[in-house]
């Protein structure tokens, strides 16, 4: 952990070298990223140098669990155009639903119901303009 | 005297229809956020925020709409910690120390009034707090100059982590990142664009509040897809009736105290409700256990918990209101919003704005007695919304905040970026480093940079004007012993922890 920290914190110094500004401003663009780069540099390698704290991460089955999920919001936003926001959000909402441990029929009926329901919401009620059908249907 | 008519002012502002609907659906939603166990005031409030965008309220009422919630939340939280001994939210797990046994002794009933009763002395103690001493405080933070701001916004990432429990080394590493994503974008003061490999979406910079919702809403979803999904609906079949007022009255004087220690616990940067709530619990503890009742259903360990982390709430919306640096979680969430709408908060503020500033204190008043009709004749209802299972209630969750941070940008680089964010904000909770810190740099980054570079023109480039002024030493001072006492305290806890005793570690 502490070694992906250190990793960024000299990346981001090592860019912030090359800033430069060629007009009258006294603390120009790189100072303060040197700045906090630096004392991210330092703090993330006296973690290196001595760890605090353990990490249990969860296992592989959970693991999985938590990538379907990231997997299905990801899918989602790509998506989102295509289907419409009505189908996608019904498709969301069921499937994280499943994964939390729902029953699948009412993991279904939940997300038909709501994804109608916010839809009728933000775009009829709100008047947040929210694609019906999407490029696919419509 | 002038307090008294700007806060008529208030009043005249608060009463509009419109922010009067918003400061009761606020409460009721509060509630029930706080309620839900996995959902807190900072996810709620960080939830809510794209929403408030979509309405497209004004400043003032956006602000109304989130405070309440912000109260609702605290008086929310003790419901499931009294009837499941889970506590709804971080600042409500010393309620269910007294608040679950009382449950077990057929005492639920009043417990909850109790407590209901401790949130409304603590929340209105604070917000009467907050009258006076906010525009004491703006009025004192005039004399700062960007030097002295400067010092002020260090001070605020050493202390915002809290005092125990967490190696103060990952509290400032999560601030610098915060600070390091800030600087994504343009540059404000040369145009030069910073960190964008040379992408058009991050020329604005990275959006505060799709970074909050992502970092809050969705990591959320990963913490309770790890766990085991338990369903605990027993101990829900509650009758409420109003309890004797002997009963009552017999931990007012606890709340009383718990509410002038949660008050300034939450005047702290950093120490924020949690805290607020543990210190009001332990005093109250060392003053009254004297028959050893605590922690087996005494009354008193009810009230002081709730009216702690109410009045704390309170304490801590002052340095957001006058400083512009946030006390707590929700409270830099608040800012993030205030930021969004062009609302600087600051001593400025309340010059500028009376309308907001004082529309805010008399809608928490009004917000007070609102949850005390909602959260003692009316609890039977959150009680049943209670029974609502997680697997129904956390995707509906995630798809308003995708809803609402689309509704923001219209960009799907932005609901991309939220994700990321979202296993950013897990994979630092896994490792015990603190979001709050990491928000508080991302929001106050720029602002930070410009401070320093308008001292250093007014010297002229000369650092020294940094350490010029007395309040900035002052500042650096204080920080530098924050700094101190803070590593001392994780060093011994290092060395405890060889001792099972006193594991237990920090609550916030």
């Amino acid at each position: 952990m502490g070694v992906a920290i250190f990793v960024i914190a000299a990346l981001y110094l090592w860019q912030a070298r090359g800033f430069q500004a060629n007009f009258g401003d006294i603390l120009g663009p790189s100072v303060f990223p040197t700045m906090i780069g630096l004392i991210a540099l330092v703090l993330s390698a006296s973690l290196v140098i001595a760890p605090s704290g353990s990490v249990s991460w969860p296992e592989p089955r959970r693991i999985a669990r938590q990538a379907a999920a990231l997997a299905v919001m990801g899918l989602y936003v790509l998506f989102l155009g295509q289907l419409g926001f009505p189908i996608a959000t019904f498709g969301l909402i069921a499937a994280l639903a499943v994964l939390m441990g729902g029953p699948v029929p009412q993991s279904l009926a939940v997300g038909a119901a709501l994804s109608l329901g916010l839809f009728v919401l933000f775009d009829r009620l709100l008047g947040l303009p929210l694609d019906l059908l999407g490029s696919w249907f419509g | 005297m002038e307090t008294l008519s700007l806060l008529g002012h208030g009043f005249s502002v608060a009463v509009s229809p419109l922010n009067l609907l918003l400061l009761v659906s606020g409460c009721f939603a509060g509630t029930l956020i706080g309620a839900m166990p996995g959902l807190g005031p900072v996810n709620g409030v960080a939830i809510l925020i794209p929403l408030t965008f979509a309405f497209g309220f004004d400043p003032t009422s956006s602000l109304i709409l989130l405070s309440a919630v912000y109260y609702g939340c605290m008086y929310g939280g003790r419901i499931s910690s009294i009837l499941l001994n889970i506590p709804g939210d971080e600042p409500a797990v010393m309620t269910t120390l007294d608040g679950y046994p009382m449950a077990q002794k057929g005492q639920a009933s009043d417990a909850l009034a109790i407590s209901g009763v401790a949130s409304f002395i603590g929340a209105t103690l604070a917000t009467i707090g907050l009258t006076l001493f906010a525009p004491l405080l703006a009025r004192a933070a005039i004399h700062f100059g960007p030097a002295d701001y400067f010092a002020l916004y260090c001070m605020a990432f050493a202390t915002i982590g809290g005092i125990a429990g967490v190696d103060p080394r990952k509290t400032l590493l999560s601030a610098l990142i915060g600070l390091m994503i800030a600087t994504i974008g343009l540059d404000p003061g040369t145009g030069i664009p910073r960190y964008t490999f040379n992408s058009f979406e991050l020329y604005d910079g990275v959006d505060a509040i799709v970074a909050l919702v992502g970092l809050f809403a969705i990591s959320e979803i990963l913490i309770l897809l790890e766990k085991r999904l338990v369903q605990a609906n027993d101990g829900l079949r509650v009758r409420f009736r109003m309890p004797r007022w002997s009963v009552i009255r017999h931990t007012l004087p606890a709340s009383g105290r718990a509410s002038v220690i949660g008050f300034l616990a939450g005047i702290l940067p950093g120490a924020g409700a949690s805290l607020g709530s543990v210190m009001s619990y332990t005093i109250e503890k060392q003053i009254s256990n004297a028959r050893n009742t605590f922690g087996k259903g005494d009354p008193r360990g009810v009230a002081a918990p709730e009216s702690g982390n109410n009045a704390a709430s309170g304490g801590a919306l002052i340095p957001m209101l006058s400083l512009g640096v946030p006390g707590s979680g929700t409270t830099a969430v608040m800012l993030a919003m205030l930021i969004t709408l062009n609302v600087q908060p600051g001593p400025l503020l309340f010059e500028k704005q009376p309308d907001l500033v004082w529309g805010l204190v008399a809608s928490l008043y009004m917000a007070n007695f609102t949850l005390l009709i909602l959260n003692i004749p009316m609890i039977g209802i959150f009680i049943r919304i209670l029974t609502v299972p997680t697997w129904a209630l956390l995707p509906v969750v995630v798809a308003i905040s995708f809803v609402g941070v689309y509704s923001i940008s219209n960009s799907h680089f932005d609901l991309y970026l939220m994700i990321g964010f979202g296993l950013l904000g897990y994979v630092f909770r896994k490792l015990d480093i603190t979001l709050v810190p990491m928000v508080l740099g991302l929001l106050l980054g720029i602002d930070m940079e410009n401070n320093l570079r308008r001292a250093l023109s007014i010297s002229g480039g000369d650092y020294s004007i940094l350490v010029a002024s007395p309040i900035a030493v002052t500042l650096y001072a204080l920080t530098a012993l924050f700094l101190a006492v803070s590593v001392w305290l994780s060093l011994r806890d290092r060395r405890r922890q060889a001792d099972p005793a006193h594991q237990g570690g920090a609550l916030d």
